[in-house]
């Protein structure tokens, strides 16, 4: 058992439960084979853009979670970063004809910019007054847009710029842009799983757990906090980038900046688990797809007239917070304890057994004894 | 554009009434209970939608609706802290997730039940006083009121027992339990006191423009900046600090965009927690 890269790369002397989301991954590379043959024509097609946009939605949830998962500096309006770099990205591409892909890079970096300009503030601003400014700057940018309507479109948004890879004909469109989310979507899972599971992933960690003893063992927490924002951004913008030049998706701020989509990104999170990447991926992928379901199903809530479709968001926020009390490490590290005692592999917990989501509420804790001391 | 300078003025000076009102509320809940309630806004549509449900739809007086948009908004503030906010009241995100998730749902329910037009309320006076070139009776009757309603309040809290005692709590839970202040009680009648004085807000902003469900919204989002500049759980720099996020807003809104609405006090918001987060008149959040 060395612990070069070679044998941490080799799959076959990987853990179980990281051979178990490789073959996850390659299942999901051959969705639209196996998706082939469980549906016929088109509804095939129609699951596998369900599939993309899932992927887009999984990768927005990675994106908070690099930052508010680890550092445990919540972010409740990470749709800022999604809305700067996929506005950015189409609008260079509209208004100066830049082409797609040399735009999508623009609007990252515009975004990596924004998390800077927030980032910067959370170093001065602690709990619930970060949360409040991170809550508030999506808000400026929308009454921004809807004040300048003539470029940024208002609610309706602008019209989709180029697509990223030209296409021809509805199933070549569908494969295509599979395979570009896809190869995004593994592409981010990697750096941020490689950040996260490296030396500075776990000083973000440690700033999350106690901040003073980071800073007392000579590192610069500022620095690091800065450094989760600009990644988290830039990763927000790249997605959100991607996500307009391809035709699933087009600038506005329902898909981009409203506060719903911020609030979905911190429910898939927490669903998924805090502080894990992997989980947050898979909680905003199936909060995706279970949405788009559900707002097929036309059962209407007897009494209040509304049908369960609309509802989606409260049944998930219902979902969410049993989750917060049944399962505070999130369905991915409860699946891996499981999994654990059913292979008989039973360790001691890695993490000191308390989870992001209970160190995180415990900063905030110690926040407000100043005004509640009890 | 050039709106006489007396009408904006006295615009100004009746809005930041109403956005005292609201604000009140907000940081009476966050100053003692330590809860950033979201849901606040949603209090203020509901306040709004009951006088129109009362005096529109059943046709009673519009004095019975206020009474309604007085006393449905309490009872869903009370019921929203004793059924939920209760049992998470530790845990800020919890708290911020569920409020604001709860803003979400009466907003849409509100949206369902009532369509998206706005609805008209009626005014509670009508006619016109000659005050300042002649303004609306209802826009001044808006006015008293809710000065009357922010004086109560000051002599509630600074002169009677029970409103010490909320003070007390405010400032120190463990050290108001000592002298047998009910912690618990404490907090309940802020959620009553804040659900009332959002509801009326709600009727009187639906009064003097129209309700419609996503009326609670900017009333928040002022909220935000008029706490945060005042000085979180200080009712004076909240009044303070209504007037002058609501002249900013009115001028902006007057002089420079009508669809800048809330950017300005946004900013203002953003600066002032990056300079002085404590605010003009906050207790500091000690560590």
């Amino acid at each position: 058992m060395s612990d070069t890269l070679t044998s941490k790369l080799n799959p076959l002397s990987l853990p179980l439960r990281q051979q178990l989301g490789l073959i996850a991954l390659v299942l999901l590379a051959f969705t639209p084979f196996w998706m082939g043959f469980l549906y016929a024509g088109d509804q095939g097609l129609l699951h596998i853009r369900t599939i993309t946009i899932a992927l887009f939605i999984g990768m927005f949830a990675m994106s908070w979670d690099s930052v508010s998962g680890y550092t445990g500096q919540i972010s409740f309006g990470h749709a800022l970063f999604f809305a700067i770099g996929g506005y950015g990205s189409a609008l260079l591409n509209l208004g100066w004809g830049v082409p797609p892909l040399a735009a999508v890079v623009l609007g990252t970096v515009l975004a990596a910019v924004a998390g800077l300009l927030i980032g910067v503030p959370a170093l001065r601003l602690e709990g619930p007054y970060l949360s409040l400014v991170t809550l508030v700057a999506p808000l400026i940018l929308l009454q921004v847009f809807i004040w300048r309507s003539d470029i940024f479109g208002g609610e309706l948004g602008i019209p989709n710029p180029d697509p990223l890879v030209a296409t021809s004909g509805f199933a070549q469109e569908t494969y295509v842009f599979f395979y570009v989310a896809f190869a995004l979507f593994v592409l981010i899972l990697a750096v941020l799983l490689a950040v996260t599971r490296s030396d500075a992933g776990s000083v973000l960690t440690a700033i999350r757990e106690d901040e003073d003893a980071v800073a007392a063992s000579g590192l610069n927490p500022a620095k690091f906090k800065t450094f989760a924002f600009v990644l988290s951004a830039s990763v927000g913008g790249l997605a959100g980038a991607v996500f307009v030049h391809t035709p699933m998706a087009s600038p506005t701020p329902s898909q981009l900046l409203a506060q719903t989509v911020s609030i979905e990104v911190i429910i898939a999170a927490v669903l998924g688990g805090m502080g894990t990447i992997v989980g947050a991926a898979l909680g905003g992928m199936f909060l995706s797809i279970f949405r788009s379901q559900l707002s097929n199903v036309d059962f209407v809530v007897p009494g209040l007239g509304v049908s369960v479709g609309d509802l989606d968001l409260v049944i998930f926020a219902v979902g969410t917070l049993i989750i917060l009390f049944a399962l505070p490490g999130g369905v991915l590290r409860w699946g891996i304890v499981a999994g654990r005692k059913l292979v008989g592999s039973d360790g001691a917990a890695a993490d000191g057994g308390r989870t992001p989501v209970e160190q995180t509420l415990e900063k905030f804790r110690e926040f407000f004894r100043g005004g509640r001391d009890d | 554009m050039a709106l006489p300078l007396t009408d904006v003025v006295a615009n100004a000076v009746m809005m930041s009434a109403l956005y005292a009102l609201v604000a009140i509320g907000f940081t009476l809940i966050f100053g003692v209970g330590g809860v950033l309630n979201l849901a606040h806004g949603a209090t203020v549509t509901i306040g709004a939608f009951s006088a129109y449900y009362v005096s529109e739809v059943f046709g009673y007086s519009i004095w019975i609706g206020a009474l309604a948009a007085l006393l449905v908004p309490a009872l869903f503030s009370a019921a929203l802290y004793r059924g939920v906010i209760r049992r998470v009241e530790d845990d800020p995100i919890t708290v911020m997730i569920l409020t604001l998730v709860t803003a979400i749902a009466i907003e849409e329910i509100i949206k369902t039940a009532f369509g998206t037009q706005p609805a008209v309320i009626s005014s509670l006076w009508t006619g016109q006083v000659a005050i300042a070139g002649g303004i609306q009776a209802n826009n001044l009757l808006v006015f008293g009121l809710s000065w009357v309603i922010i004086g109560l309040l000051f002599f509630a809290i600074n002169y009677t027992k029970t409103g010490k005692a909320i003070l007390a709590t405010s400032m120190s839970t463990k050290g108001a339990s000592l002298v047998g202040i009910e912690s618990d009680r404490m907090y309940l009648y802020t959620w009553v006191l804040a659900g009332a004085f959002a509801g009326l807000a709600g009727l009187f902003l639906g009064s003097i423009q129209t309700a419609s469900w996503s009326m609670g919204r900017s009333p928040l989002v002022l909220s935000f900046s008029i706490v945060v500049l005042g000085g979180i759980g200080s009712i004076r720099g909240s009044v303070i600090g209504a007037y002058i996020i609501g002249f900013l807003e009115t001028f902006t809104m007057s002089y420079v965009d009508s669809s800048l609405s809330g950017l300005a006090s946004l900013v203002v918001l953003v600066l002032i927690l990056l300079a002085k987060p404590e605010g003009l008149f906050g207790r500091e959040f000690t560590e």
